[in-house]
């Protein structure tokens, strides 16, 4: 009899609870802890402000003096930046002739920015001076040099810089060409394609499959993922492109639609990576092997990977379609922790949550930037334990 | 929640400002609220007013009704009835043989029925009436788990846009639009023959073009734990919404673009006493309608009751007025007036009916039973009139509502919880609000005439 009251009480609180259909206590278990997360605007509310459609964070990184930079798809793309020391985000202007920066700001040894803009598919210098001194002004082009476009008629779907040689290295889209780009000569250079077709598939699909980051090993090879999920390397100095025996981790039938979403190169010289599939995988760039280190979700995508100072990586899983979550790996144990929903709840003064993750970065303090892909975006703070 | 806690939530506590800069802004407003709730206030009520109502035979298990009720133009009353963990039912009224018709149980309707999936347990938002005679609507989940089952296999598949025809008697599915989605808050738009909606959870702002059978997102507007609740719908076919502080949004068809509006409708800065802090992390709109005659919508703020008008064709700085207080007026300008219903109707005298909550209701999450009130508003002389608690004729009252609409014949139409006839077994209510059974009935109200 107790239990059939308890039971009616039961349903009677969760009716009452859904029939509110808004924030109860319980939704506070099922994202991460609050005193671990903030988020920022990217801007100044209500003016200064990037213009939502606008705001969708599709890449960060962090320069050699500790900034952040960032920058938005949407109607418009726009650069950001933000200074730890100060931690508020400052829009440094419209990207132009770009819609679409994705993975793909690369940061050189001297600072200077490297935007690969889309649909233009050219790559743009953006050399920061003196932004703290500069009005806010939402409208204002950034000033860029047009560095020109690696391969005629190609998108560039992602960027990355070799500091140490003054490289820079990306993807082209629609076909997949792998291009170098140095700084010192000014050079582009096709070194081929990594997915010769389109995998077989539905009729609306009609992208070719290929990692969405790229990576820079220990000793300056360049790793990505091309047709049927397949490891390829770059080799600097042999100028050189090999498709590698290894492929990522997947389901087998599904290797044709895997592609890597995430990269990280460890300090311990391994690289570690998310599939489309949402598998964490590590990669070891000398003896070619791929370790599958399972799937810390049940959700498709691992759309940011990083590396905090105690080791433990951190992560953001889910597809556009779905609700991001976050979750952290010890490489040290092989233990994963689930740690929910990035929602950030400072009532009375704001409250939001990211459904879709476009970037993820973490810096020499151990903060952890997550970038929201959405209509409204904003830039989310983690501060992981230590 | 349990009432004790939420009673807790309800004690005063000190008003936090939410941004320094919107301080003095805030201020003007609460000092504009006062007035208009000293000035405009709703003048003393009369004890009752006296509806007539009917119950849904065979349903009394069915457990809310958000926006979904429609007065057509042939004299039918459609209402989508909910159903947490179960079937939701679309039904409709024939005011003209006084006959209640269930068309069926929504799972059924959308080829769902047996799959396994979260079913599609209600219509959350306005039906629309095409030209052409139909009636057009979204559907909507009911469990949501913390959405832990959100885009999984026993999730929720998504809200499907459908069509009842009342000539064949027969539903149309269009299919599923958002994908594992409910749609939270719908308008039909007849001129250009568009189903419109915000999805739950994301938040998202999408639509389904009938004539081309094209279905958008066009991204995301709101939180997901305050996704607003009603979209108006102007003379021209563009579509408003609230988000944000009090901000506007409108959707032009024309241009297929969202474009975020200066004008801010008069909100009441929240805090902790008002009880729905927790529950709610925008603050906007709860209801608009619009009036072809004037060219504005007239809406109610969520959170104070504080009625306004929006004219979108007015210069900037003059787009929305504050007109006075919906709420029942011994809450006056209290902090813990109810949470504003979805239940406002322009009537065919050229007054706003409303029934406002005499108690924090939301069916199943309601604090307690108490009678809501009629309170209207005279767009001719701007008088605001409380015509007193809503009771059957047998005296039961009205414990609250959430939708209404207004027939062709000027019959004012609610749908809301009620006490039971007769509590046999669990098939025979809804639910409980404080412990005491309801179920849903649809109220009859016919306006005085002038």
């Amino acid at each position: 009899m107790r239990l059939k009251l308890f039971l009616l009480i039961a349903v009677v609180l969760s009716c009452s609870i859904a029939a509110i259909g808004q924030r109860n206590r319980d939704y506070d278990a099922v994202v991460v802890k609050q005193t671990r997360i903030d988020a920022r605007d990217l801007g100044y509310p209500p003016i200064d402000v990037i213009p939502d459609g606008e705001s969708g964070i599709t890449s960060l990184a962090v320069a050699p003096n500790g900034a952040l930079y960032g920058a938005t798809s949407g109607a418009h793309a726009h650069l950001f930046a933000m200074n730890p020391r100060q931690g508020y985000v400052r829009p440094l202007g419209v990207i132009p002739n770009a819609t679409l920066v994705v993975n793909a700001l690369a940061i050189s040894a001297s600072g200077d920015i490297y935007i690969g803009a889309s649909p233009s598919g050219h790559i743009l210098k953006y050399s920061p001076a003196g932004e703290q001194d500069k009005q806010t002004e939402i409208a204002t082009l950034l000033p860029v040099k047009d560095m020109g476009q690696p391969i005629a008629g190609e998108t560039i779907s992602t960027l990355i810089c070799d500091p140490s040689a003054n490289m820079i290295y990306g993807l082209s889209a629609p076909n997949a060409h792998f291009f170098s780009y140095s700084i010192d000569s000014g050079k582009f250079t096709d070194l081929g394609i990594i997915a010769q077709s389109i995998p077989a598939g539905e009729r609306f699909e009609r992208d070719k499959t290929v990692s969405r980051m790229l990576v820079v090993d220990q000793h300056g090879d360049i790793f990505a993922s091309g047709e049927n999920g397949s490891f390829f390397r770059f080799d600097p100095r042999t100028q050189k492109m090999d498709k590698l025996a290894i492929q990522a981790p997947a389901v087998p039938g599904r290797e044709p639609w895997t592609c890597v979403d995430a990269f990280l190169l460890d300090p311990s010289g391994m690289i570690y990576g998310g599939t489309s599939d949402g598998y964490l995988f590590r990669l070891d760039p000398v003896k070619l092997t791929v370790t599958n280190l399972g799937k810390p979700l049940n959700q498709y995508g691992i759309n940011g990977l990083v590396r905090a100072p105690s080791g433990r990586l951190y992560g953001m899983g889910g597809d556009k379609d779905e609700m991001a979550r976050l979750f952290s790996y010890d490489p040290a144990t092989g233990a994963y922790d689930v740690l929910g929903f990035v929602d950030v709840n400072r009532r009375p003064y704001y409250t939001w949550q990211a459904d879709v993750i476009g970037a993820m970065v973490s810096d020499s303090d151990g903060t952890i930037y997550i970038g929201e892909n959405e209509r409204i975006s904003k830039l989310y703070l983690f501060y992981p334990a230590q | 929640m349990n009432t004790n806690q939420l009673r807790q939530r309800l004690s005063p506590r000190i008003e936090r400002s939410r941004f320094v800069l919107r301080s003095a802004k805030m201020a003007v407003s609460s000092c504009v609220l006062v007035i208009a709730a000293l000035t405009a206030h709703a003048a003393t009520p009369q004890s009752t007013v006296t509806v007539d109502f009917r119950f849904f035979p065979g349903l009394g298990m069915m457990d809310g009704n958000w926006a979904a009720l429609k007065a057509a133009s042939d004299g039918k009353v459609y209402v989508g009835l909910a159903c947490h963990g179960c079937d939701g039912h679309l039904v409709y009224y024939d005011s003209g043989n006084d006959k209640m018709v269930d068309v069926g149980g929504l799972n059924e309707l959308t080829g769902e029925a047996g799959l396994g999936l979260g079913p599609q347990s209600k219509i959350h938002a306005k039906f629309g009436e095409g030209t052409d005679g139909r009636i057009y609507y979204a559907t909507h989940g009911g469990w949501w788990f913390d959405y832990a089952r959100f885009a999984t296999p026993e999730g929720y598949p998504g809200s499907h846009y459908m069509a009842y025809d009342p000539k064949s008697g027969k539903v149309v599915d269009f299919g599923i639009g958002p994908r594992f989605e409910g749609m939270n808050t719908g308008a039909y738009d007849p001129k250009f023959n568009r189903i419109y909606g915000l999805t739950h959870p994301r938040g998202h702002f999408v639509y389904y073009d009938v004539t081309t059978g094209a279905k958008v997102d066009k991204g995301r507007i709101n939180n997901w734990d305050s996704i607003c609740r009603t979209l108006g719908i102007d003379g021209q076919g563009n579509v408003y919404g609230s988000f944000g502080a009090g901000r506007i949004f409108r959707y032009d068809p024309r241009t297929d673009n969202i474009t975020e509006l200066s004008a801010r409708i008069p909100i009441r800065q929240k805090g902790i006493s008002l009880g729905r802090d927790y529950d709610k992390s925008e603050t906007g709109w709860r209801v608009v309608v619009w009036d072809q005659e004037t060219k504005k919508f007239y809406g109610v703020e969520e959170s104070a009751s504080t009625l306004f008008s929006f004219d979108p064709s007015a210069p900037l700085d003059s787009q929305v007025k504050t007109l006075g207080s919906m709420c029942i007026p011994k809450f006056g300008s209290s902090r813990n007036v109810p949470y504003a219903t979805l239940s406002l109707t322009l009537g065919r005298d050229r007054k706003l009916y409303y029934a406002a909550a005499g108690a924090e209701f939301d069916y199943g999450g309601g604090a307690d039973v108490a009678a809501s009130h009629l309170i209207t508003y005279n767009l001719r002389t701007g008088k605001i009139d409380d015509l007193g608690e809503m009771r059957l004729p047998d005296g039961r009252p009205v414990v609250g509502t959430n939708s209404a609409d207004t027939g062709p014949d000027g019959t004012i139409y609610f749908v809301g919880a009620v006490s039971p006839d007769d509590v046999k077994s669990s098939a025979d209510y809804g639910g409980k609000i404080n412990g005491v059974p309801f179920r849903l009935a649809l109220f009859i109200f016919h306006p005085k005439k002038d």
